[in-house]
């Protein structure tokens, strides 16, 4: 197996461990070819067996500032048909794309686990949203911050918000686009453990070897108490 | 102000208020607590941001006055027929696409809660007691309360509610997600009213109506369903802004 080179991703794997590095610093934005590659990338790891677990981090200080929005706007705003009242008539096919490249992501027989640390904002916390495992570190930022460029969530961000934090936590957090630190994500559910931040990829790797074993989704809660706590 | 059947609706900024105005235990006098059509008209105005619902006085509701209803059946009145008025009056509040704040004190009990839970948001005061009562009168919640409290507090939570009719306090009541925040008792409606402008005051109707259209989403689609239409109303929304900062295409 030779794993495909990206310009935007760093694909590695060891030990059947698998680490899927958002890789545009500094900040590792995400860009329109980092949403195609990173499709390709979870098309290919879904398809060798040589992967046994996930890991998925940012280079560097930050996991991801999120999607880049006046790129994003520019691509829709030629892409997107629309009728004569402005009303969308499709989703433009490369959106299409990222939800379901994210839907793959969660349906992997394999442990996804996001490892955080510095920013997670927008679409990168949707991205970690889809990760069956989130661990953080001490000083992460989290955010949906669209509503506040008049966008709002477009990747699945307030269904998974909703149905980790409840409603009142997802209405506040996506309405008003403010940020909120380590302790709030794992008091809302959001994140599974905050570990010390250089202790974060060593911790990562650790619980994938151990849940790679039998890893099953519905026994999440379980690995959590028994190796998160 | 407009008052019918002892609830009131007035209009302070940009924010509607929903009073169960009958002290002191603001008991209301039938499912439907409002018409829906009164209710419909009310929430209709295109430029109100949030609702507050809360009880006039030092309680929000006591409930429904379970004697009328079984007078009713007494008399011969159907009252499936009042009890879909009711669910549909609350179906109303829960899919409206603009925020909705239970402000609540005192008790909460029965078709109090039920309306409590058809609320986006929960604010209770330190003094607030929540209960399902109906139990010692034979019967269970009836308007969608059961879906409700379990789909927020869980299994266990939502049958020790139901099955004891028991009550319990503010602090109970946010360990088990039935209420999501807990405020000083003679800040309730200035805390509820205020978090409700804070939310929406730097934001376009569009923005609030979309994250809205999303949660209801979240609560009644499958996931895949729910992503596809969180993209298209990210598309739709970024369509106009593109549009905005762009000029026409």
């Amino acid at each position: 197996m030779e794993i495909p080179v990206y310009s935007t991703i760093r694909l590695l794997l060891d030990e059947g461990t698998g680490l899927l590095e958002l890789n545009s610093p500094p900040s590792n934005a995400m860009n329109l070819e980092f949403f195609r590659e990173f499709g390709n990338a979870v098309d290919f790891i879904s398809s060798h067996e040589e992967f046994r677990a996930l890991i998925i981090c940012g280079h560097g200080r930050h996991y991801s500032s999120g999607a880049d929005v006046p790129v994003l706007l520019k691509e829709i705003h030629e892409n997107a048909e629309t009728d004569k009242n402005g009303k969308l008539l499709n989703i433009p096919d490369f959106l299409s794309k990222n939800y379901k490249s994210f839907l793959l992501l969660e349906s992997f027989s394999i442990p996804v686990i996001s490892a955080i640390r510095g920013v997670c904002l927008g679409s990168a916390l949707e991205l970690a949203l889809f990760s069956h495992f989130r661990l953080c570190g001490e000083e992460a930022v989290f955010g949906l911050p669209e509503a506040s460029f008049n966008l709002a969530p477009g990747l699945g961000g307030i269904y998974k918000l909703c149905s980790l934090s409840g409603q009142a936590f997802a209405l506040e957090r996506v309405l008003k686009g403010s940020t909120f630190n380590s302790e709030d994500a794992l008091k809302h559910g959001i994140v599974d453990k905050i570990v010390p931040k250089r202790a974060l990829l060593p911790s990562a790797y650790n619980f994938a070897r151990q849940v790679m074993q039998d890893f099953r989704i519905e026994k999440k809660g379980l690995y959590v108490k028994k190796y998160l706590t | 102000m407009e008052t019918i059947n002892k609830i009131s609706w007035e209009i302070r900024n940009d924010i509607g208020i929903i009073t169960l105005d009958n002290p002191p235990e603001n008991y209301l006098f039938q499912p439907d607590f409002v018409p829906l059509d009164t209710l419909k008209k009310w929430t209709s105005y295109d430029y109100l941001k949030g609702i507050m619902i809360c009880g006039a006085g030092k309680h929000f509701s006591g409930g429904g006055k379970l004697e009328n209803l079984f007078r009713m059946i007494r008399e011969q009145e159907d009252i499936s027929e009042k009890m879909e008025k009711g669910k549909a009056v609350l179906e109303h509040i829960e899919n409206l696409d603009i925020p909705v704040i239970a402000a609540i004190q005192g008790i909460c009990f029965g078709g109090g809660l039920e309306i409590a839970l058809a609320s986006h948001i929960r604010i209770c005061a330190e003094n607030a007691l929540f209960a399902f009562p109906e139990v010692n009168q034979g019967v269970i919640p009836g308007l969608g309360g059961t879906v409700r409290s379990y789909v927020k507090t869980g299994f266990p939570n939502a049958m020790k509610l139901i099955m004891s009719g028991d009550m319990i306090n503010a602090e109970d009541a946010q360990e088990m997600h039935l209420v999501d925040f807990i405020v000083n008792k003679h800040k309730v409606f200035d805390y509820s009213f205020t978090f409700l402008q804070k939310l929406t005051r730097d934001r376009p109707l569009t923005v609030i109506n979309a994250v809205m259209k999303a949660l209801k989403n979240a609560r009644s689609l499958s996931m895949e369903e729910a992503m596809k239409e969180e993209t298209r109303i990210f598309c739709e929304l970024a369509v106009a802004e593109a549009t905005r900062r762009n000029g026409s295409r």
